[in-house]
């Protein structure tokens, strides 16, 4: 009897486990705050926001250690200076000014995780879009082509020697390095393809968009480079593609320079692709934290206080003359300068423009030539350890504004009219040094910057002249390799490099990830 | 889920049914001692299987009233239990054998064992031998008693958690904090407990021990075990603390003088101590009161604690208050057993900012004022002296300006039923709910200078929510086989879920500061598009089978085997489910062999495999998520991209571990000890990889591919030293050497994942040392290297006043880059603990020192503020002076690694115990006690702490980057409590 009762409870028990054994195997990660492959990808807004991936890879641009930096740091334009105890941060900074960076500078990774970022993003959406098969996403696959075209011109342009990867779904894990020519190529032949696949229209509907004059512009760049990127100059394509541009009709020179930087720049005649950036939906455009003083807050009542990195090189400064509009003019003792330039220098006020800011502080006025009255000076010391906080024009070009945030309205312009006018010049002055049309397209734009024209064109005045022109738009360093005036040039703070450095190194973090890739010379 | 949970309770209890009892009376009297005749003062006698019983007097005698055929069950703390049949005796006199290694038990996984069974290291503490004074959290009552557990806190934020590391390091990636039981409940809040109601602490060291916890085993396991109330006696206890918290160090930076004599500073007229402005006297009360008692059929324990603690930094501290409910009831003749805790803790925190004391450090000390309402030039900050300087704040404008708070209740109910199906056969099922929720308020004024001015004052308010429930089945099954083998055998199932969510919202842009956080609607942030909002909800889940099996041969052998099956959601598709396997044995060689000399000498082996589960839900999946927003026909659209690569193989960590060990006692169980050797291994250690980008869509993607190596020796000593009667005195030892982790390898050729060789990690900072990586992770060497520059000692500074750093590569060059060397390392190699205990009748003293030895910490004030150069921008340390001809900006090197080896004498406590015919009626005992904590530290080190720094918040580093002492971080104290403690 006891027996059978003890049986009878176990077997109870039994039932009790087995009850909710099944139940409580189940191991499926369930999901609620984030979206996966599998509930992603579903309607038309969901394919547009798809779509706006590839897009928004675009606003890590002007990241602090990306492309921004890449290019402009490296070159004769730009500079960030320890100063003091900012902005030594391990001595990268100055490191990508001597171009004597490492493959484990963050600026390298960051360009290189920004660039192929795109690619992979683009690449994503074109698997995903051609899978789809919908009449309201086959043109986006165009148009995705283009774009990556655009990120590998890049590629093409810091890193040289890339691995050129299309596929998505059977994507090689260890992709191997691709010669620089057969980068080249590879640009080439995607952009000519592109171009009957996207859309004609230049308007608001593809503002911030990859169009065809979009293609052409891209087109033209790489083959104004296509001596430094394949060996091969191609002066002429150069000259057509500018001309397909200039031609449209679709684009004109503003009157006012600065119309093209100014917080509402948006839908400039000037602007072929820029980046839409906004403080608030589209982030990422910082100058006026990298180059502003701590003080300069008051001056702008700016919603945060700005770091004291980036200026200019007092050469560069000194290549405007000073009657031209570009340039700007300094503050004064009695107050600040009335017309706005791509430069801020001399005594700084209050956003009244009445109260002279006053570095109180201990520090500046320790170090700093001019002491308490707080100046920026054009002229900078040293590169390290001790640059004054004072040091070095800042880049006023993008217009701060008043209680303005981090992330600023001003849209950047990735490919912008003026710089296709003279590059259609360059190229006609390429090939016949003393073409009239080539001299006067040049001079369309000093007289623009209302300075004296030039009687005639020379390797030193076309490239200084873009560079007063396109001063940080990020085509410097691409613009001194072209001229033969990059690594083995040297200025401020740069020595003469062996040629090489025209070439970023492999991130080591790639490297290592990737047996199959190749280190650049150099590194 | 849940009602199946309850219906299958409800089946299972009303699986058992009936019940019967009996009587007559007779007196029985006699006198306990023990072996040595020494009467035994309050000694419990209960006639087993009542609730009647009582305790022996000052003379050791008792008298007692029982029933016929009754059984007395004669019990004192540190002596063997014994039973005596009454009969028809009227006198029992009765001498206890000492036994306390004999017959204490353990708490281990899912159940308890005798001392002298167990065949794994487990380091078992009791209420008794737990650190006293103001302490707040349940680590820190064990901070220095378990050898190989370091428990580290480096400054003394009231608020702030304790870092816990189990021989070495085990993991890369997963968690590194052991796990913590309950009372049988796997995942509790050891913030939730009150330290006054915790009876016993149970650490699991080693794998064997550990391997029945799989998959949350390897960091190693803490059981914490409550108090309960005993049959028979009614106790009300009362214990109130009185404590005061002075700050102990602080950075040695110049006085006012010292600066303006320094030069190069700006004299501002002032004369200020700012550490003296931030800190205060603080003062703390802590109220626990407590009420236990039963019956053989019932017990109970209820207890209220309050506590109200003030750290040193002004407006940091916290009230909690804890309630805690435990009832057993037994029925149906003994064998049904009902267990129920509650326990509930709400807790209001000010947080303070810890970046405070950075500022403290370097804010000038001659500034003119701290604060002056009517200089008209400061209005802007509230009157609040600042200077418009990069990272330079007045430190007590950023406490007394704003607000930071933390509400939080958490909610730990658990109801546990065990049934005797026969003397052999036992079912235990129990279901556990904890909740949690922790509201995080912060207010930054419009007039603050850092970041509520900028914002136009800001505010921020968010709520985490966090609750799991766990249902488990035992079955339970011992029998002797022939003669003296005695086998056990546990088997068990085990779900637990969890959930995590919560919601939030940060503002700017106040009209006023009267809302602060209590109105974020007001933030015209919501409106401009600046402020942002989310919510978040996840979840997981872990699904187990267990089983154990002990086998106990005469007393002389012991084996016991596990093995744990364990599944978790957050497991890639491709893993979902480990297994972890343990085995143990061990001989008790005075049995065995009749080894004269010993008491007991057992040798034991043990080997396991326990897990370390992948710290955050869906990461093994491929997830989308806002990726910014995208400019579609003239406006901003959402944009969803990737934010994560699939990840299908990913799993747990998995560390096998071997461990030697032998316990023995001698001189009649007055010294008894342990050594433990063990050594370690962990594979597929998980560690967030770069992956080529293409092919992946995303930069990153975590991996199975670590291997690390631990291995050590620890020591355990006790040496009771009779003193007489009512008088002892013992002390204790505890010893650990720690090899240092070893990472054997990062990479995995097979899947193309590799870091190189080496990576370098944990960035120093701003201003000027971003890109300044102060630790290397290197295949095939030590974990925990520090990173860096060497200096040449003999002469830090060249004559042009650059600093003088060592060509370490040789090439003739020194540079920043190839010049780097391993100049330090953050694990400790020691820990010590020294306990002594004396009790002079009335008079108690307890006294313990503690020791941490040869863990280096990178000292990152000196890094930062110890060039003279600095001076123009911040105040600088006493030590610029060693350098006075240096130039150069302040840069990283191994100047600023220095040893913290320490030893401090971290507790004392004496106590006096009134006489009992002097107390007033009702009053059973009072005992007055004064406590001084940290009173003293011997160390070479020159900043706020030596301790170690076990985690570094401030990179994805985290345990992989320790040895770095931050400047974020909150001042350690000295404590002084007096307490009083009254029984009824």
């Amino acid at each position: 009897m006891k027996k059978l009762k003890f049986s009878l409870k176990l077997s109870m028990l039994a039932v009790c486990l087995v009850a909710f054994m099944p139940a409580c195997t189940n191991l499926e990660e369930e999901v609620f705050s984030e979206v996966t492959a599998d509930n992603f990808f579903q309607t038309e807004a969901e394919f547009i926001s798809a779509l706006g991936a590839a897009y928004t890879s675009l606003y890590g641009y002007m990241g602090t250690t990306s492309l921004w930096a890449a290019q402009e740091v490296s070159s004769d334009e730009m500079v960030v200076p320890t100063r003091g105890p900012d902005w030594g941060d391990g001595g990268h900074w100055v490191r990508l000014h001597q171009q004597l960076w490492t493959a484990e500078d963050p600026t390298v990774g960051t360009t290189w995780n920004f660039l192929f970022g795109g690619v992979s993003a683009t690449n994503r959406l074109i698997f995903q879009f051609e899978e789809l098969q919908n009449p309201l996403t086959d043109p986006f696959i165009g148009e995705l082509k283009a774009l990556r075209a655009i990120y590998y011109l890049w590629l093409l342009d810091t890193f040289g020697n890339v691995p050129v990867v299309t596929s998505f779904a059977d994507a090689d894990p260890a992709p191997p390095t691709n010669s620089r020519s057969e980068v080249y190529a590879f640009v080439e032949s995607e952009l000519q393809a592109a171009l009957p696949n996207v859309t004609s229209n230049v308007d608001g509907s593809t503002y911030g968009r990859v169009n065809q004059m979009v293609v052409q512009a891209a087109l033209a760049k790489l083959y104004l480079n296509a001596e430094v990127y394949s060996g091969t100059p191609q002066w002429s394509k150069a000259a057509a593609a500018c001309d397909a541009i200039i031609n449209s009709g679709n684009y004109n020179l503003e009157n006012d320079y600065f119309a093209n930087f100014n917080v509402e720049n948006s839908g400039s005649s000037e602007f072929i692709l820029a980046i839409p950036y906004d403080a608030v939906f589209a982030g990422g455009n910082n100058i006026v934290m990298q180059t502003l003083s701590y003080l300069n807050q008051q001056s702008y009542n700016l919603a945060a206080q700005p770091w004291n990195g980036w200026c200019t090189l007092e050469e560069f400064y000194n290549s405007y003359e000073d009657t031209d509009l570009r340039k700007g003019q300094a503050n004064t003792e009695e107050g600040p300068s009335p017309v706005r330039g791509n430069f801020l220098v001399g005594p700084q006020w209050d956003v009244s423009g009445k109260v002279r800011l006053q570095d109180d502080g201990t520090t500046a006025s320790g170090i700093d030539p001019d002491g308490v009255p707080f100046t920026l000076r054009a002229e900078i010391n040293e590169l390290f350890p001790e640059a004054w906080r004072e040091a070095g024009a800042r880049n006023s070009k993008f217009e701060f504004q008043i209680g303005g945030q981090p992330n600023m309205n001003n849209d950047m312009p990735i490919f912008r009219y003026s710089d296709f006018i003279l590059m259609k010049a360059e190229a006609l002055w390429r090939m016949d040094p003393g073409s009239g049309e080539a001299l006067a397209l040049v001079n369309q734009i000093r007289t623009r910057a209302g300075v004296e024209p030039f009687a005639e064109l020379s390797a030193e005045n076309l490239l200084a002249e873009r560079g007063r022109e396109m001063f940080s738009e990020l085509q410097r360093r691409t613009d001194l390799i072209r001229f033969g005036q990059f690594a083995t040039a040297s200025w401020f703070g740069k020595d003469v490099q062996p040629e090489c450095k025209n070439l970023f190194p492999i991130p080591k973090s790639q490297t290592d990830a990737n047996p199959n890739l190749v280190q650049n010379p150099c590194y | 889920m849940k009602k199946l949970f309850t219906l299958a309770l409800l089946a299972c209890a009303t699986v058992l049914l009936s019940a019967a009892q009996l009587n007559a009376q007779r007196t029985v009297s006699g006198v306990v001692t023990d072996a040595e005749g020494e009467a035994l003062i309050g000694a419990n006698i209960l006639e087993k299987g009542t609730s009647n019983g009582t305790i022996t007097d000052i003379d050791g005698s008792y008298s007692l009233t029982v029933s016929d055929g009754a059984t007395l069950l004669f019990s004192y703390t540190g002596f063997t239990d014994q039973e005596m049949v009454v009969g028809n005796q009227s006198t029992i006199d009765i001498a206890l054998a000492a036994g306390e290694l004999l017959d204490e038990v353990v708490v281990t996984g899912y159940g308890t064992q005798k001392t002298r069974e167990v065949t794994s290291s487990i380091t078992s503490v009791k209420a008794e031998d737990f650190n006293k004074g103001n302490v707040n959290d349940v680590s820190q009552l064990l901070q220095g008693k378990v050898a190989g557990l370091v428990i580290a806190r480096p400054g003394s934020n009231p608020n702030g958690d304790f870092s816990i590391r189990l021989r070495g390091l085990s993991s890369t990636g997963a968690s590194t904090e052991p796990l913590v039981v309950i009372d049988g409940v796997l995942g509790g809040d050891l913030n939730s407990i009150e330290p006054q109601d915790i009876a016993s602490i149970d650490v699991l060291k080693d794998g064997s021990a550990a391997a029945i916890y799989g998959t949350r085993g390897a960091a190693g396991v803490i059981l914490v075990t409550t108090k309960r109330g005993v049959p028979g006696q009614t106790k009300v206890e009362y214990t109130g603390q009185l404590s005061m918290d002075v700050l102990d160090r602080a950075p040695d930076v110049l006085s006012a003088d010292e600066y303006v004599a320094f030069g190069g500073g700006t004299d501002l007229g002032g004369d200020i101590n700012w550490f003296d402005e931030l800190t205060q006297t603080g003062q703390s009360h802590t109220h626990n009161l407590s009420l236990s008692g039963g019956t053989s059929s019932t017990t109970y324990r209820v207890s209220g604690n309050f506590r109200d603690v003030q750290g040193i930094a002004k407006t940091t501290g916290f009230d909690r208050f804890n309630l805690r409910a435990n009832v057993t009831q037994k029925a149906l003749n003994d064998r049904l057993k009902i267990t129920a805790n509650i326990s509930s803790t709400t807790e209001d925190a000010g947080l303070g900012f810890d970046e405070a004391f950075r500022y403290a450090t370097i804010f000038n000390p001659t500034t003119p004022f701290v604060r002056d309402e009517n200089n008209a030039s400061f209005s802007r900050w509230d009157g609040y002296y600042q200077q418009v300087l990069f990272d330079y704040y007045n430190p007590v404008a950023i406490i007394e300006q704003n607000v930071r708070e933390r509400n939080t209740k958490t909610l730990a109910t658990n109801i546990r039923g065990d049934y005797d199906f026969t003397d052999a056969f036992s079912v235990g099922v129990l279901y556990s709910s904890q909740r949690s929720n922790a509201v995080f308020s912060e207010f930054w004024d419009q007039n603050s200078f850092l970041t509520g001015e900028n914002a136009g004052g800001q505010a921020t308010k968010r709520d985490d929510e966090s609750q799991d429930q766990l249902f488990r089945l035992e079955a339970r099954y011992n029998t002797e086989l022939s003669g003296n083998t005695e086998l056990s055998f546990l088997a068990g199932y085990e779900y637990q879920d969890f959930e995590f969510s919560g919601f939030g919202a940060t503002g700017g842009r106040f009209l006023t500061d009267a809302f602060q956080f209590n109105n974020l609607g007001a933030a015209s942030d919501f409106n401009n598009g600046l402020g942002s909002v989310f919510s978040y909800k996840n979840t997981n889940k872990l699904i187990s089978f267990f089983g154990r099996a002990n086998l106990n041969f005469d007393d002389k052998f012991f084996v016991t085997a596990s093995l744990r099956r364990d599944g978790s959601s957050r497991f890639g598709d491709e893993n979902k489910w480990g297994l972890f396997p343990a085995v143990s044995a061990g001989a008790d060689l005075v049995k065995v062999a009749g080894l004269s000399g010993f008491d007991q000498l057992k040798v034991r082996i043990g080997y396991g495999q326990t897990g370390q589960n992948v710290g955050q839900s869906l990461l093994a999946l491929q997830r989308f998520g806002p990726t910014g927003n995208f400019f579609f026909n003239g406006e901003f659209v959402p944009s969803f991209g990737p934010v994560s690569n699939p990840n299908p193989d990913l799993k747990w960590e998995r560390k096998t571990d071997l461990n030697f060990g032998i316990d023995f006692a001698v001189m009649d169980y007055k010294l008894t000890g342990s050594l433990d050797i063990y050594r370690s291994k962990t594979d597929d250690g998980i560690f967030l990889f770069n992956v080529p980008q293409p092919p992946n869509l995303f930069n990153q993607t975590n991996f199975n591919v670590a291997e690390l190596e631990n291995s050590g020796v620890e020591l355990a000593l006790n040496y009771n030293i009779g003193l007489g009667a009512d008088k002892s005195w013992t002390v204790s030892f505890s010893a650990a050497r720690q090899i240092t982790p070893k990472l054997i390898s990062l990479s995995d050729e097979a899947r193309g994942v590799s870091i190189g060789g080496f990576i370098d990690g944990a960035n120093l900072g701003s201003p000027g040392q971003n890109g300044t990586p102060l630790v290397r992770l290197q295949e095939n060497a030590d974990l925990g290297q520090l990173w860096g520059l060497v200096i040449n000692e003999d002469k830090p500074v060249n004559d042009d006043g650059t600093w003088n750093f060592q060509d370490v590569d040789g090439d003739g060059v020194q540079d920043d880059i190839s010049d780097r060397a391993v100049i330090g390392n953050g694990f400790p190699a020691w820990t010590l603990g020294l306990g002594n205990s004396l009790n002079l009748g009335n008079l108690d003293l307890n006294v313990f020192f503690r020791g941490v030895l040869g863990h280096d910490l990178i000292n990152t004030f000196r890094a930062f503020y110890e060039a003279p150069g600095q001076i123009s921008a911040y105040n600088i340390l006493r030590t610029s002076g060693d350098i006075p001809n240096l130039v150069d900006q302040p840069q990283f090197s191994s100047r600023h690694v220095e040893n913290a080896s320490f030893l401090k004498l971290d507790n004392l406590t004496v106590g006096y115990t009134l006489d009992a015919g002097n107390l007033p009626s009702g009053m059973s005992k009072v005992r007055l006690f004064l406590t001084g904590q940290n009173l003293l530290t011997i160390t070479g080190y020159s900043g706020v702490s030596p301790e170690p720094r076990l985690d570094d918040k401030s990179s994805s580093f985290r345990a992989l980057a320790p040895g770095i002492d931050r400047r974020n971080e909150y001042f350690s104290s000295r404590t002084f409590t007096f307490g009083v403690n009254i029984g009824l």
